[in-house]
């Protein structure tokens, strides 16, 4: 993977799609998705059975496996693997609210679980953070069994049991490591960690007592002959049921490799020293015909088979909406931020740099979640290139020509090929005389020129955290903003209240009815000018099976096999 | 001598003084923890990070306690951006792969460089002199970077290619004097035909300066064989600008190549440092150019010593 | 005999002339020099090196270009831009707002334009059910077909727009569209202006701290010895690297852009001059003239500013000229960091921008090696001119 490496494997340091990789592979949430299902399905992981939800959806109970051993370690007495209890659960929970652990995903169980900020706060003020003390909301009944209350019904907590974040962990190894846990990691997943050459590799090993895991069994058709889920046929001719009631995990080693620079990941693959990659856009004319986006012969003579992704993804350029000349919600700066986004040439963006492979789309909600636009577009929208519209606009906010108008600070973080996008934004700009002083800082100064509300406008990419458009939506939501998530710092009453009372609804028409009603408020107000949806394009060695892309999660190398030469 | 050495350490302690302290001087002027939280940081958190840091306090009680530290050779703080791992141990793993990676670099291209210069200076005025200061120069006159984007690609690539078999890796790295070649051997070349140019017409200048000398005239009217000449009494002669260059570079080896690091995958120093400052881990900059200035001062004052040893015409006062 | 001639008729600059390699670096740099100059006069429009001119990574010199790109150039020219704005209610508008570089929409009515965009998008469609298209002699017609009808929602050009279309394609276009030959050009005076700003800033503040310690030694050499010993034992890339954050961040008028660059370059690299103009001085001041200007009485400023510093020019000289090269080069790597020129072209982005892309991999040169050889020549001509310096005035020098 394109990256420098993880920064971290204690799963509460972790916040990145990287760190996210390399700690599934050791350790294990209490749900997981489902492997090759689509969309995508939760099913149990460490549990038993899917959770009990009762009390109008605030009551959750819990049964856990109990063949779960931890990996062995020195740090168990007698150096064999303890089994996984109800106490580690509550535990690892709990490390999330210890400030001394540099936790960044409590956002995640923030104003969630009774009693437990409450418990946060007290025990971060004291001088040593008590494991032991009770938390309203968790509620131990045996070994196996316990229940967790919810402060309101979020429907978003299902999700969070399956983010890496809440991942299980022994009291023994974080107290046997101390801080340098982050970096060796023990925990109950199908894979052992062996080393980490920082900044190059990690290697991991089978975990030879792990618990009876299986490959999923192959559903069948339905009865009247329809897949039980769409794509099937195609799985299922791609062989990813041969391996089907296997016990996992199927191979015996994992190496994952850290490439900065997509050149030498790509010459790698195309030596067959990686198995699979994932393809540099500026790679894909050489692999693909862009013409037909298919796979070149060459490469499929050499048993390549490729695979196209589509992201939970919303490249998008920001407004402060707190800025006092293209922030505020009068009509006046209304049209100034509409006609800088009918200026901009999303399809050129797309064309340039992804070769026309991305979805653009209107308004906040990525492709493929409840709420995006059908066709991906929107009548009302404002995207551009609409020149005449935009000068229209421009002059009616009282800047004919630009004239008048300072120039826009654009904050863009200066990796990949960002310097080359700003080069053009400011070309699309400069045609309707709005000009840019863009900034190209790293990416530490972009996050701390948003958070401080500094840079008025500033350019981003929001990867869905989980398969939910409220996960976008609360982007939008005013106290979330700046220093939090709401970047945008967009802050309307009647936002809020449709998010306040979406969030804690499950899917439903209803439901979906909120999103649109939201993500049409944001598209009329444009605090935020996109988007566009990646598509990832993986090119797999004939020697890697069952292997079917996703980004959704990352615990599925316990899936893969090799086939034997 | 030992007076000497004494006095110089005295004299340079304001100058080490003064690296720390303009290290840590203009990073202050940075926020490294919003980035490091995260996405979903809350305001409150951050306050709690910047305390745990130590952000929150002046810059003068930080300078203090860094120099304690270094003064301690107490390399046991941890990354920012990697706790667990502490600068010690990262410096312990990365620096040795930058040697492996610049020691056979500079070993080589001083040997080479020597020669040509050797017999570049021989051949003075003549075709190949002259051919070969011009190779020099054309060498000198194109960017490292196109170097190495063309090295990878015909060296790793092609030439694999070609052959139907990796001779040089592409990227990456693994550990064990077994793997040297086929990980590094294409980095040190690269490295030592982009530093060729610089050192051949160094070297040759030392040489063409030795040959005015008396003593060589003098070795000329005694009959003395010109490979004699040339490998005995220029070289011993010429020892001391060699020395004093090769002293000069040495601490730079830590620090590694950057550039090379990058591209070929290697995690050595150079790697490290440059994801040290774009990430903003302070402990990491602030103790390796401690260390690095340490080195350098010392390599001067070692130089300094070593030229009395080898020029008996040069006193140390 | 006015100044100038009295410098051109010194021995050193005799030895320097008859040195035939020397006199054609230096016409060759005096040729950069003056583009660079014509370039600051502005004569090379912004459009011409900053806009999309042609397709993404064309080939230059016209060559011809292989069956798949020739089908892309034709689908990415005009034939998208036009559908687009034929969709629109202000058509003429719409229509008049397209352009590639130089190339206008042909002044058709809109129903004709239509028809063409039609039959365009049905040739496409044809074309894509092919796997190939370069073995195939129906595949080839197709495409040739396709060629000619989006070539006809192009208007012919004529005059100076001709000739500029031309030129800007000469050498091909990068990833994004843009003219090479033009971006190159312009680079020119990106690299003049940051080889000669940091190269005069260098020799100034090296001469003169140099000399000064040289002079009066005592405290001030202790400082100044103080000075360059501390800035060269912080390693070099991370000062380079630190001070470009620093001035990329804070700076809040980023109006000249160049300016973290010049200051990041300016303090790793007077260090070189000041230690040899020191140098130079102290054996200077031990010289008779300067000896006996100081018991004539001559003040310290005088002795230095009149007898001294003149007297270390060639060094000064020489310096520029290396640092100039150092300085150039150096722009390619923080460029490659991220922290060199923006806003405008240079050689460092454009070799930056061609490794990013892959250019190299998939047997791109045009862009590297234009870059590459228009930096090669400057640098080798100011090498060359910096040995020849060496030889004229300062034989012995190492």
């Amino acid at each position: 993977m394109r990256t420098s490496g993880p920064n971290t494997l204690d799963p509460v340091q972790g916040s990145t799609q990287y760190d996210n990789r390399a700690c599934s592979m050791v350790y294990q949430t209490l749900l997981q998705y489902r492997y090759l299902k689509r969309p995508v399905e939760l099913v149990p992981l460490l549990l038993a059975e899917m959770p009990e939800v009762s009390d109008g959806g605030r009551r959750y109970r819990f049964r856990l496996r109990n063949d779960v051993y931890f990996h062995d370690h020195p740090c168990f007495p007698s150096g064999k693997g303890r089994k996984l209890v109800a106490d580690d659960v509550f535990y690892s929970f709990k490390r999330l609210a210890d400030n001394g652990n540099l936790p960044k995903a409590w956002w995640l169980l923030k104003e969630t679980i009774v009693g437990f900020d409450e418990y946060r706060a007290e025990q971060n003020e004291v001088e040593e953070f008590d494991y032991d003390a009770p938390v309203e909301g968790m509620k131990r009944i045996n070994d196996y069994e316990f229940e967790i209350l919810l402060k309101q019904p979020f429907y978003r907590f299902t999700y969070v049991l399956a983010m890496f974040q809440t991942a299980v962990v022994p009291r023994e190894a974080v107290e046997y490591y101390g801080p340098r846990f982050s970096r060796h990691p023990v925990g109950t997943g199908a894979f052992v960690f062996d080393r980490w050459d920082i900044g190059s590799q990690i290697t991991y090993r089978r975990n030879p007592n792990y618990w009876e895991e299986y490959y999923p069994e192959d559903p069948g058709l339905n009865k009247d002959g329809s897949e039980p889920y769409p794509g099937y046929q195609e799985d299922k001719e791609m062989g990813f049921y041969v391996d089907a009631g296997k016990r996992l995990p199927l191979v015996d080693r994992v190496d994952l490799e850290f490439f900065v620079q997509a050149q030498p990941k790509w010459l790698k693959f195309r030596k067959k020293e990686v198995d699979y990659t994932i393809v540099p856009a500026e790679n894909f004319e050489e692999a693909y015909i862009k013409r037909t986006v298919r796979l070149k012969q060459e490469f499929a003579d050499e048993g390549v088979r490729s695979h196209a992704e589509p992201l939970l993804d919303m490249i998008y350029m920001g407004f402060n909406m707190e800025d006092p000349v293209f922030g505020g919600y009068d009509e006046k700066r209304k049209w100034l931020r509409q006609a800088i986004a009918l200026a901009v040439d999303w399809q050129e963006w797309n064309e340039t740099f992804y070769n026309g492979l991305n979805i653009i789309y209107d308004g906040p909600i990525p492709p493929g979640l409840e709420g995006h636009p059908q066709d991906h577009s929107l009548p009302q929208a404002y995207r551009g290139p609409d020149l005449q519209r935009a000068r229209q606009l421009l002059e009616k906010a009282g800047y004919p020509n630009g004239e008048g108008l300072p120039k826009l600070e654009f904050y863009v973080s200066r990796g990949e090929r960002n310097p080359e996008v700003s080069e053009m934004t400011t070309r699309n700009l400069a045609r309707i005389g709005v000009r840019l002083d863009v900034r190209l800082v790293d990416f530490s100064t972009l996050m701390d020129a948003v958070r401080n509300k500094r840079a008025p406008a500033f350019s981003f990419a929001w990867g869905s955290d989980y398969p939910d458009a409220e996960n976008n939506l609360q982007l939008f939501y005013g106290p979330n903003r700046s220093p939090s998530s709401n970047n945008f710092n967009y802050d309307r009453p009647e936002y809020n209240v449709l998010y306040e009372q979406a969030r804690v609804m499950p899917p439903s028409p209803e439901r979906t009815k909120l999103y649109e009603q939201m993500r049409d408020m944001v598209v009329e107000d444009v605090p935020v000018i996109g988007s566009m949806a990646r598509t990832r394009y993986y090119l797999i060695h004939d020697r890697l099976r069952n292997f079917k892309p996703t980004e959704d999660f990352f615990n599925w190398p316990k899936y893969l096999n090799v086939k034997q030469p | 001598m030992w007076a000497f050495v004494f006095r110089r350490v005295i004299y340079n302690i304001p100058v080490f003084l003064a690296i720390v302290f303009m290290v840590m001087w203009i990073l202050s002027y940075r926020d490294p923890v919003p980035a490091m939280m995260g996405k979903n940081a809350s305001e409150e958190e951050i306050q709690s990070k910047r305390v745990e840091l130590g952000l929150d306090k002046p810059l003068a009680e930080r300078y203090v306690t860094r120099l304690k530290e270094i003064v301690l050779l107490d390399f046991s703080q941890e990354l920012w951006t990697m706790p667990g791992l502490t600068v010690g141990e990262l410096l312990r793993q990365a620096v040795p792969i930058s040697l492996a990676l610049t020691l056979p670099a500079l070993f080589l291209t001083t040997v080479i460089s020597v020669c040509i210069g050797l017999i570049s200076a021989y051949a003075r005025g003549r075709w190949l002199d002259r051919s070969l200061v011009f190779a020099a120069v054309l060498g000198m006159s194109i960017s490292f970077l196109v170097y190495i984007i063309f090295g990878q690609y015909l060296g790793s690539y092609q030439l694999g290619r070609l052959v139907n078999r990796p001779i040089f890796a592409i990227y990456g790295y693994e550990p064990g004097i077994q793997n040297w070649a086929y990980y590094m051997l294409l980095p040190v070349m690269i490295s030592v035909i982009v530093s060729m140019g610089y050192n051949t017409r160094f070297y040759r200048a030392v040489m063409v300066e030795e040959t005015t000398q008396d003593y060589i005239t003098t070795a000329w009217s005694k009959g003395a064989t010109t490979s004699k000449i040339m490998f005995v009494h220029m070289l011993r002669n010429a020892m001391i600008p060699i020395i004093t260059r090769v002293m000069i570079t040495l601490p730079l080896l830590v620090t590694g190549s950057i550039l090379l690091e990058r591209y070929f995958g290697i995690p050595g120093m150079g790697e490290a440092l440059l994801n040290a400052i774009n990430n903003n881990d302070f402990p990491v900059i602030e103790i390796f150019s401690s260390i690095f200035a340490g080195l350098f001062i010392c390599s001067i004052i070692l130089t300094d010593v070593l030229y009395a040893v080898f020029d008996p015409r040069v006193r140390l006062q | 005999m006015s100044k100038l001639q009295r410098i051109l008729n010194s021995r050193e600059a005799r030895k320097l002339f008859r040195d035939k390699i020397a006199v054609v670096a230096l016409v060759l740099i005096a040729g950069y020099l003056l583009i660079a100059l014509l370039l600051m006069c502005g004569v090379l429009p912004p459009k011409a090196y900053a806009d999309v001119v042609g397709p993404s990574n064309s080939r230059g010199l016209f060559l011809s270009e292989n069956a798949e790109k020739r089908y892309e150039i034709a689908r990415t020219a005009m034939l998208g831009k036009v559908k687009r704005a034929l969709q629109r209610e202000d058509v003429e508008v719409a229509l008049d707002e397209v352009h590639l570089g130089w190339l206008r929409v042909a002044e058709k009515p809109p129903e004709e334009l239509k028809s063409i965009v039609e039959e365009s998008l049905e040739l496409q469609r044809q074309l894509k059910a092919f796997e190939r298209l370069d073995d195939d002699p129906d595949a080839k017609a197709l495409l040739t077909a396709f060629e000619q009808k989006t070539n006809q929602l192009v208007a012919p050009l004529s005059g100076a727009d001709y000739f500029m279309h031309n030129a800007a394609l000469l050498l091909g276009t990068d990833a994004q569209g843009r003219s090479i030959l033009f971006r190159a050009l312009y680079s020119i005076k990106v690299a003049i202006q940051i080889g000669v700003v940091t190269a005069l800033v260098c020799v100034l503040i090296g001469a003169l701290l140099g000399s000064a310690a040289g002079y009066f030694g005592g405290w001030v050499d202790y400082v100044v010895v103080w000075l360059y010993t501390t800035f060269s034992s912080i390693p070099n890339l991370v000062l380079l690297v630190i001070i470009a954050y620093a001035f990329t961040t804070s700076g809040s008028d980023a109006k000249d852009t160049l300016l973290p660059v010049y200051i990041a370059f300016c303090a790793t690299f007077w260090i070189g001059t000041c230690r040899v103009v020191r140098g130079e001085t102290l054996k200077l001041k031990q010289m008779e003239y300067v000896q006996a200007a100081k018991t004539a009485g001559f003040g310290s400023f005088r002795v230095l500013f009149r007898h001294i510093l003149p007297n270390t020019s060639h060094l000064m000289l020489i310096n520029f000229s290396l640092l100039l090269i150092g300085a150039i080069k150096s722009e390619v790597i923080l460029s490659y960091l991220g922290l060199g020129v923006k806003g405008q072209p240079s050689w460092g982005l454009m070799i930056r921008d061609a490794g990013n892309n892959g250019d190299v991999m998939t047997g791109f040169f045009w862009q590297i090696g234009t870059a590459t050889a228009f930096m090669f020549v400057l640098v080798l001509a100011f090498n060359i001119l910096s040995d020849a310096l060496q030889d004229a005035f300062d034989p012995k020098h190492l």
